[in-house]
């Protein structure tokens, strides 16, 4: 009796109910593109390989996180950049960066990437610098953003709950019918 | 992980592997007795529930997989019970996708029956200590059996076999210790309190 208990009580002791799946997020400053890979535990994902191609599956370049499971890439066109990291063992993920993100300083990027013109302020004076008005507002957002990535990614109780409720449900169609069938 | 996420098989793979979860479904629907409907939801969201409760193992977490479970108490049913166990995962959770789900099923439903037929060999039906030796061997195994046909699968798509196996089945091996604790607990208890449950059809 006492080992389901303890076998019981490893398994509530483990929440927060979370399960592995690679995570990446990213981001662009000027045109530095930077980010993270983690598992949706938390653990940084450390070691991993990873490509960054253009819209039309173009290798720009490769990419491999560091210890803390970051990495970095330095865009050269103004273009959706699309990150893809493998872990090797069936774990993958992907992010795009938009071009909408990327600084409008930068050359356009091939045929088929949509822009956006390019939002410039009207009137605020000629001396400002945009590229750097745009990068200190995301080094500033930067935290909000990976708190909202790993916010989405939580496993809530309610969800649990209404998952089981839906097992149930279906079951207990699937007994509805077949009894139905059975009777005459 | 059972979990494989959409985009990393190739489509040969992911055919036959929808292929061969329809054919298992059908086959656990078609010998699944009504009475018998309550036991397979109750595995299917129990499953639904284990793989999203993350333990701590060394450097990395594991969830419990508990598909040598449900193949020794569900026999074939465990084939439908995994498949909405995973399917309410994908939709609900995104975690697996909804067309590798034939892949991903046969990756545990398989695992699991020949942990069934294995238990069932290993039990001949003795005392609660014995359920749980027997039942620590299947869960393990079928942890590694289910480890060793994602790495296949992988490697089918195109990836060099050795690294994914490797891969893979180390961050099993935590996973195959507490589950093989896991199913033994269970089925100890079970082989005490509803031995007629562990006895096939039951």
């Amino acid at each position: 009796m006492l080992r389901p208990l303890l076998a019981l009580g490893l398994l509530l002791a483990a929440a927060p109910a979370q399960a592995h799946k690679l995570k990446v997020f990213a981001t662009a400053e000027g045109a530095w593109i930077s980010g993270t890979a983690y598992f949706s535990g938390g653990a940084k994902a450390m070691g991993i390989d990873g490509t960054v191609q253009a819209p039309d599956g173009m290798v720009l370049g490769t990419l491999k996180t560091d210890a803390g499971g970051g990495f970095g890439y330095e865009a050269r066109t103004r273009m959706d950049h699309t990150l893809i990291l493998d872990g090797g063992d069936g774990h993958a993920a992907r992010a795009v960066i938009a071009a909408a993100e990327l600084p409008a300083s930068l050359p356009e990027g091939m045929a088929g990437a949509v822009l956006p013109p390019p939002a410039r302020p009207v009137a605020a004076g000629a001396d400002i610098d945009t590229d750097a008005i745009e990068a200190a507002v995301a080094r500033q957002i930067r935290p909000l953003r990976q708190q909202l990535d790993a916010y989405e990614e939580r496993v809530r109780l309610h969800d649990l709950l209404g998952g089981v409720g839906v097992i149930f449900g279906i079951f207990g169609l699937a007994a509805w019918l077949s009894a139905r069938r059975r009777m005459p | 992980m059972a979990h494989i996420p959409d985009g990393v098989l190739s489509n040969p793979v992911l055919m036959v592997g929808a292929a061969v979860a329809a054919a298992g479904v059908a086959l656990g629907l078609k010998g699944l007795d009504p009475v018998r409907v309550p036991r397979v939801a109750m595995l299917s969201s129990v499953l639904f529930v284990a793989s999203l409760v993350h333990l701590p193992a060394g450097p990395a977490s594991v969830h419990l997989l508990l598909n040598g479970l449900a193949g020794i108490v569900l026999g074939w049913a465990a084939f439908p019970a995994l498949l909405v166990a995973l399917l309410l995962q994908a939709v609900l959770f995104g975690f697996g996708g909804l067309v590798v789900l034939g892949v991903n099923t046969v990756d545990m439903a398989l695992p699991a029956l020949a942990a069934g037929a294995l238990f069932r060999l290993l039990w001949r039906g003795g005392g609660p200590r014995r359920a749980a030796v027997a039942g620590a061997v299947a869960g393990g195994g079928a942890v590694l059996l289910t480890a060793l046909m994602v790495a296949g699968v992988l490697a089918l798509s195109g990836r060099e076999f050795e690294t994914a196996a490797r891969l893979v089945i180390l961050t099993h091996l935590p996973l195959m210790v507490v589950e093989a604790a896991f199913t033994a607990a269970a089925l100890s208890l079970l082989a005490r309190v509803k031995p007629e449950m562990l006895r096939g059809r039951g």
